[in-house]
């Protein structure tokens, strides 16, 4: 495949646009909110006709070249703001336009706007300012502890993925369902009949919608084809008005109806709300093999058009970054990406083997296009041919950090054991980093990252949080008071019981704000079995409903409980009091005990079991003190093990540590060894990492750097796919590879501007080496680089 | 009985098919110029000098090289790797060091390994008696066999010994039908001008066997120097640049006149 001219223009513009703060959002919001239409409704029908309002009248942008149209914003990375969400005040805008990384330009027409129309308004009312006010001391003394972070505090729910059946209907079939479940209400012994009503009535007003926003764009198209001059221009223009005029209301027919329905779908679920992850179209060799095969047997569509039509679908996504965030959000997730994750391969919903002709475009496409945005990965089943996986070890080698590598066993047996049904598991996939989700059915909600160290760090010193002066924990004693390793377990335990209580009990409170006033009729279309059961996505409507806590820190506090039990208990090099006072002092003076402690301690990620079974000791702790707990919208709290870029937050947070860690320094990510501690080989770490159960968390991240010569010939391929599959058959969920090397890195960090086009692998998703702060850049440097030689 | 190993590498893949464990058995009766293990000559454990940093400063630390594992050992560490070999095809790998010069644990611990039901391989100079190459010829899948210099004098003066035995046992092995993969380091200035190379190619041609199964060409590098630093031994190649991947590509050419797979690399 090679990139034709047109989508190579749209591939430039996108990567050479600005990212800019754009006001229409906020003003249109602001203007219905203000009006008279938006009162004396329900929530679900209030916020229908708010999607409605902002649909009638958001700008329509068409592209030069563009085959498939719709943007957010009113042009390429003009990128809006949500202020019922929460609301960016003056100084945010200032930080925002000047911050060196993830930057927006926020010029003064829109600083303007803001203070005089969007401050005013919304000032103490986003539902972040109104659930801040519900939150008990005790959360707020731990968020600003840093145990753990809020994920609904500047963005909405998300983490859903479309399932085949938005693929194959439109949204007048939808208008049909939903008027059956209304003509089914039963009002004599449902008491919630009422609010079912008004959240169907709500979901129609939403299809209407979506409809007439594709209608104003067929319109549009028509008159840019009436004025232009170039003949094969006007066909296409026609044609697409055509096809706006008949997607998303019906359902689409050819590869491009395809495109451009899930386009229309993705920009409704963005618009409507700015839930985490975006939107994701899944499993999309799947969905597209069907109509590709149909239209390449007619002889109506070559490879030519196919490419570019799904060169233009990938600039879409590069055309918009992740909302602007503030604060611990943008330190939990520094980047522009937005989590965008298509899936390839794996199996059908009948079992087998699922890589099929349009997987091997889709990789090609992924290569050519060599994008931030969208993310990929492979899917790789049991049943998936090696070809596959060689397939993508060709792009994976070129260190673009995509596709990353996920196994569909595990995916199925996680599904399964959470209660799915076997076709929704297989279904399933995983998106954002690497959650474990069903697609088309599940509401599966990230709602915080969790901070194990903190609390160890809370157990040994009896509750108490030295950088905030706060009492955060439980007064379980001091170090010193552990009269043996089994002691300090314990406290560690009861210290982590007790802060998730906390975050459990916020996260049932944060949910009903959501549900209460802000519902999302329009991403409930999309997601089974909210019509059906007359409820909205943010209240429980999905077949299944998840929360999850993400455990963050795995390998540090692994390597700094194995560093304790080695040298205080089990071989008394350092008594608790020597040990305390290096770490409060970060070391000085104490180099040689810093170096025993990394040199002469063993660690996780080398298969050593005096190590890895702390790992097991804290995911089981972990796992049982969040497993299995009710949400307040009838799902059930779940872990998983993924950071993006909160271990560099939560590292922030955290003094020395007993692992030889400097204070302030980034913990690990995900369940990968600390920065540079494993040097038995990647066939250790993933020794270490399949010890904890993978098959009961909802997602793990495992990220191995390696050096090019890992790729170089066949045989180097064939290792790497056996590596994989062996990872795979000992139950591990997930693995991405870093293909650079340090010299590269280091080089990049002093020319930042020779190396823009440069993405590397973070964790769990791939950011542009130059967005990335100089702390997170030193981490990826220092990752221990495998040599091939 | 144990056997004295300085390294234990896992995801080998370079000593042999799949993934593999290579341990690097301490010991060579050779001394070659170029050797990069220069710790795995010596038979006995020795201290290297290695500098160990911690921030900005370094610290001088004396590290053990060798420790003596018993065939326990070395069946536990495999067992570790089994995941790995079963899914690649992969084996174990006794290196060295010369693994010949421990010959009696070799035995004992290819034995093992074949019971158990892995791949074996053993990667040798050569240089051993021919009694000890048919002891362990039964419970070896592949020889890795280094022909470094077929011009005795050249030999003798650069690895410190005669290459007569070596032929002769190269012979023996790959008579016995075991897999046989040839190994030739191609250092500048002593074995790669084309006089010589003339000489090895039709010298393998000569032994063309349906078990000869690949030939090697080790381009020579400078890790080795380092260590030679750290040490205290000195650096007989300074100076001697590394061939050039054109050059390498050169002799791939080269050799696949011989009617034999050949790769850069082990």
């Amino acid at each position: 495949m090679i990139l034709s001219d047109r989508v190579k223009k749209l591939r430039d513009q996108s990567l050479n646009a600005a990212e800019t703060l754009s006001p229409e959002r906020a003003l249109l919001i602001t203007q219905f909110y203000k009006s008279d239409e938006s009162r004396g409704l329900s929530a679900p029908v209030m916020r229908a006709k708010a999607f409605e309002y902002l649909l009638r009248n958001k700008k329509l942008y068409v592209g030069e070249g563009e085959l498939i149209v719709g943007e957010r914003g009113p042009a390429p990375k003009e990128t809006p703001t949500y202020p019922e969400i929460s609301l960016h005040s003056m100084q945010d805008l200032e930080i925002l336009n000047s911050r060196e990384k993830v930057s927006f330009t926020v010029d003064d027409d829109v600083k303007s706007i803001y203070e005089k129309e969007i401050i005013p308004f919304w000032k103490g009312k986003s539902n972040r300012d109104r659930f801040m006010d519900l939150m008990t001391t005790e959360w707020h003394n731990a968020y600003n502890a840093g145990v753990f972070t809020e994920f609904q505090e500047q963005r909405a729910p998300g983490h859903t993925v479309l399932g085949y059946k938005m693929f194959s209907s439109g949204f007048l079939k939808l208008k049909e369902e939903i008027s059956k479940a209304v003509s089914e209400l039963d009002y004599f012994t449902d008491p919630q009949a009422y609010d079912k009503n008004e959240e169907l009535k709500a979901m129609d007003i939403a299809c209407d919608a979506i409809i007439m926003y594709a209608n104003r764009y067929a319109s549009e198209l028509e008159m840019l084809a009436a004025t232009e001059k170039d003949t094969e221009r006007r066909g296409e223009l026609l044609k697409m008005s055509a096809i706006c005029h008949k997607v998303p209301a019906n359902a689409p027919e050819s590869v491009h109806e395809m495109l451009q329905h899930y386009w229309f779908i993705h920009l409704g679920v963005i618009t409507e709300l700015n839930p985490w992850d975006s939107f994701n179209p899944g499993r999309l060799d799947q969905h597209l093999y069907r109509v590709y095969r149909k239209q390449k047997e007619e002889g109506s569509l070559n490879e030519k058009e196919l490419f570019d039509l799904l060169g233009c679908f990938w600039v879409k996504f590069n055309n918009h970054p992740s909302p602007p965030k503030m604060g611990v959000t943008a330190s939990e997730s520094s980047t522009y990406t937005d989590f965008c994750l298509i899936n390839l391969g794996g199996v059908k919903a009948d079992g087998r083997d699922g890589v099929n002709e349009m997987t091997y475009i889709l990789l090609d496409v992924i290569r050519e296009m060599r994008l931030l945005q969208p993310s990929s990965m492979i899917q790789i089943s049991r049943k998936n041919p090696d070809r596959f996986i060689h397939k993508a070890l060709d792009i994976i080698r070129t260190g673009f950090g995509q596709p990353s590598c996920f196994n569909t066993e595990a995916i199925v047996q996680e599904l399964l054991s959470q209660g799915k049904n076997i076709v929704d598991a297989r279904n399933g996939g995983a998106s954002g980093c690497v959650e474990t989700g069903a697609f088309g059915t599940e509401a599966y909600w990230l709602t915080g990252y969790f901070n194990l160290i903190k609390a160890l760090e809370l157990a040994l010193n009896n509750g108490f949080d030295k950088r905030t002066n706060t009492r955060v924990g439980l007064e379980t004693g001091y170090a010193h008071d552990y009269k043996t390793f089994e002691d300090l377990l314990e406290a560690f335990k009861m210290q982590i019981n007790y802060l998730i209580d906390i975050k459990i009990r916020g996260n049932n409170v944060i949910m009903k704000t959501f549900a209460e006033w802000l519902p999302v009729p329009f991403l409930s279309l999309l997601v089974e079995d909210c019509i059906s059961s007359g409820k909205d996505y943010n209240s429980g409507g999905a077949r299944y409903n998840t929360s999850y806590i993400q455990g963050v820190g795995l390998g540090s506090l692994t390597d700094i409980l194995t560093s304790i039990r080695y040298n205080i208990y089990d071989n008394k090099n350092f008594t608790w009091d020597e040990l305390i006072k290096a770490t409060d002092i970060d070391f000085k003076g104490f180099e040689q005990m810093q170096h025993d402690l990394i040199y002469d301690t063993p660690k996780y990620g080398n298969d050593d079991d005096y190590a890895d079974q702390h790992a097991v000791a804290i995911f089981e702790i972990y796992y049982d003190a969040v497993n299995g707990r009710p949400d307040s919208r009838g799902g059930i709290h779940r872990i998983n093990m993924l950071p993006t870029t909160s271990h560099v937050y939560f590292g922030s947070v955290i003094g020395a540590t007993p692992d030889g860690r400097k204070a302030f320094k980034p913990l690990s990510e995900g369940i990968s060894p600390s920065q540079g501690v494993d040097k038995q080989g990647p066939t250790s770490v993933i020794k270490s990492a399949s010890k904890i159960d993978h098959l009961r968390t909802g997602g793990t991240l495992l990220n191995q750097k390696f050096a090019p010569q890992f790729f170089e010939d066949e045989d180097s391929y064939n290792c790497l796919t056996a590596l994989i599959r062996s990872y795979f058959a000992l139950d591990g969920h997930h693995i991405q590879f870093n293909v650079v090397n340090a010299d590269t890195l280091r080089d990049a960090q002093k020319h930042p501007e020779l190396y823009r086009d440069l993405i590397v692998r973070v964790a769990g998703y791939s950011d542009y080496f130059n967005d990335l702060g100089e702390d997170l850049q030193n981490e990826i440097i220092m990752r221990t680089e495998h040599e091939g030689a | 009985m144990k056997g004295l190993i300085f390294s234990v590498k896992r995801y080998s893949i370079h000593d042999g098919p799949g993934i593999r464990v290579t341990f690097f058995m301490k010991g060579c009766p050779l001394s070659c110029w170029w050797c990069h293990n220069p710790e795995g000559i010596s038979q006995q454990p020795e201290q290297v000098k290695v500098a160990e940093k911690v921030g900005d400063e370094e610290f001088i630390k004396f590290r053990q090289a060798g420790e003596y594992y018993s065939v326990d050992d070395v069946l536990e560490i495999l067992e570790k790797e089994r995941p790995f070999m079963a899914e690649s095809g992969g084996g174990v790998t006794f290196s060295g060091g010369e693994p010949m010069l421990q010959s009696e644990f070799l035995l004992e611990a290819l034995k093992a390994c074949k019971e158990t039901g892995y791949h074996t391989a053993v990667d040798t100079s050569g240089y051993s008696l021919p009694t000890n190459y048919s002891a362990i010829i039964p419970y070896t899948d592949l020889f890795l066999f280094d022909i470094k210099h077929l011009d005795d004098d050249k030999h003798e003066k650069f690895t410190s010994v005669s290459n007569t035995l070596i032929i002769n046992n190269f012979k023996m092995i790959l008579d016995s039908g075991r897999d046989v993969m040839v190994r030739i380091p191609v250092i500048p200035g002593f074995n790669d001008d084309d006089h010589h190379l003339e000489k090895i190619k039709s010298f393998i041609s000569e032994n063309r066997a349906d078990n000869l199964r690949k030939i090697c060409l080790l381009p020579y590098h400078r890790i080795g120097s380092s260590k030679y630093k750290r040490m205290n031994i000195p650096d007989r190649m300074e100076g001697v640049e590394p061939p050039s991947a054109e050059r390498m590509e050169e002799l791939k050419v080269f050799f696949a006149g011989t009617g034999i797979k050949v790769k850069i690399g082990g």
